[in-house]
């Protein structure tokens, strides 16, 4: 465990009272640490729409990303039961959840996961979403990944249910809104840098994310810009 | 977690659309509204030049005071959520916040007989097709089912802006009962495909998005496969495909 790593990322999943704070940035955080952090292959976050169902606002990996939307899609899967019941939900070995989970499980298992965890993202009586943690190997994750994990989501969470206090005048609600709709524009803009330059979807992802942060910018605000079409050579570094 | 609420909801729609012998639009979607959140009345705002600037539709004439004033200050809730992409939910407009944020529309909104406007982004990621408005007349919050249900309801109001203003035979392909659940629960492929066609067609994200629609429509296939084809890309569409819903 790299502590320094660990308290570097406590400090930042907490300090969403900064100007430019950015709900999908700071879920992209989660996830991206929750890999570096824990002995997880890949992450993904899903929130609670008020439309009456859950949406995918973050994931490490496009592989994490599409299994979240599975779940989602199948109405079956660890992050439903985690998110329905508040608690944690543990499959230490997918193989053998076909039962529990007939079509998750075959689909884990075939995307290259064998194990995985889901955790409540939860204030009190409130649950807004899950972290997911998917694992490559044997094994789940011991007791003591599993409660830094924890307490990553529910920094995650406070972070988030706090962040109405940066803008006054917005509610969790419609800052969630817009986060939403931002991951929106992210899934635009990967398909039409995968089409342009002929990659796939991680790999456009990638690319998108990795423009963000060496120019300094919220990957929201890349992404908008791209599918405006108000850069036309986007990204620079990034041709073929 | 199902999409059964959106389904009752759009059902909603198209069963008021019916009962005045006419076809879905954005006017059944109002009423809808008006009826579901217990409001005063309901506009809908198109944003032709990126900003809103055209007043498709309202219910009342309190609803179209409002409607209009924003437009002619350039300042309001209606400005807000485009800019925000999020909701602008002002619950009651006699809080100094109201007045801070909006210092020419929350006295001329109460003057208008507004205790509580709420505002709506008819957005899909970076498309903005304009914006859906709420008031009523005391003040009050909205209840969390209804603001999920007003989230369905913009969401529908999003789809028939876009399909009217991209050609084609839009309000018919609609297609109220089918795609409700397409819309939420498949998203990212849609998402995805619709950034692909952008350049397979070199169109705005828009028209993108109208065209992939029109043409699922006129295949009577759903859009979710659709997209899931073009993101797999066992499916391209060309420039004079799909235009008038089909090859």
């Amino acid at each position: 465990m790299d502590t320094e790593l660990l308290s570097d990322t406590f400090i930042e999943l907490a300090d969403t009272m900064v100007a430019d704070f950015d709900v999908i940035d700071f879920l992209h955080l989660l996830t991206d640490r929750s890999v570096a952090l824990l002995a997880a292959s890949a992450a993904g976050v899903v929130l609670a729409d008020p439309r009456g169902e859950l949406r995918v606002a973050a994931a490490s990996s496009e592989q994490a990303e599409l299994l979240e939307l599975f779940q989602l899609q199948n109405d079956e899967g660890p992050c439903l039961e985690c998110f329905r019941t508040g608690r944690p939900v543990t499959a230490a070995d997918l193989a053998g959840a076909t039962q529990r989970w007939p079509r998750f499980a075959t689909a884990a298992v075939q995307a290259g996961f064998r194990t995985v965890e889901a955790l409540p993202m939860r204030l009190r009586d409130q649950v807004i979403g899950a972290l997911n943690l998917f694992g490559a190997g044997p094994g789940s994750l011991g007791p003591a990944d599993l409660r830094i994990g924890q307490a990553l989501a529910d920094v995650a969470t406070i972070g988030l249910l706090h962040e109405r206090n940066v803008r006054r005048s917005e509610t969790v609600a419609e800052q969630l809104q817009g986060a939403l709709n931002s991951r929106v524009m992210i899934e635009q803009a990967k398909g039409k840098l995968a089409e342009r330059l002929g990659v796939d979807m991680d790999r456009a992802f990638t690319m998108l994310r990795d423009y963000a942060r060496s120019s300094n910018r919220r990957l929201t605000d890349v992404a908008r810009t791209f599918v405006d079409g108000a850069s036309a050579d986007f990204p620079p570094a990034a041709r073929p | 977690m199902t999409d059964r609420r959106a389904v009752v909801v759009w059902a909603q729609v198209a069963a008021h659309a019916a009962a005045q012998g006419r076809r879905v639009s954005v006017a059944d979607v109002c009423a809808v509204a008006v009826s579901s959140a217990q409001l005063g009345g309901a506009w809908v705002v198109a944003a032709r030049g990126g900003g809103p600037d055209f007043v498709m539709c309202v219910t009342d004439l309190v609803g179209e005071q409002l409607a209009e004033v924003q437009l002619t200050l350039g300042e309001g809730p209606c400005h807000d959520v485009l800019a925000s992409a999020g909701p602008v939910l002002a619950g009651d407009l006699s809080e100094a916040e109201s007045a801070r944020r909006w210092p020419g529309f929350a006295p001329a909104a109460a003057r208008l007989g507004a205790g509580a406007v709420f505002a709506f982004p008819l957005i899909v990621g970076a498309i903005r097709a304009g914006v859906l408005g709420l008031y009523r007349g005391s003040p009050g919050p909205l209840s969390g089912r209804q603001f999920g249900d007003v989230l369905i309801l913009a969401d529908a109001a999003t789809v028939m802006l876009l399909d009217g203003a991209h050609g084609g035979d839009g309000e018919d392909g609609i297609a109220v009962d089918g795609q409700a659940g397409d819309l939420a629960l498949h998203r990212a492929e849609i998402d995805q495909a619709t950034g692909m066609l952008t350049v397979q067609l070199d169109v705005p994200a828009a028209e993108a998005f109208a065209r992939l629609r029109a043409y699922a429509y006129a295949q009577d296939r759903r859009l979710a496969d659709v997209a899931g084809d073009i993101v797999a890309r066992r499916l391209r569409l060309h420039r004079d495909q799909g235009q008038d819903g089909g090859p």
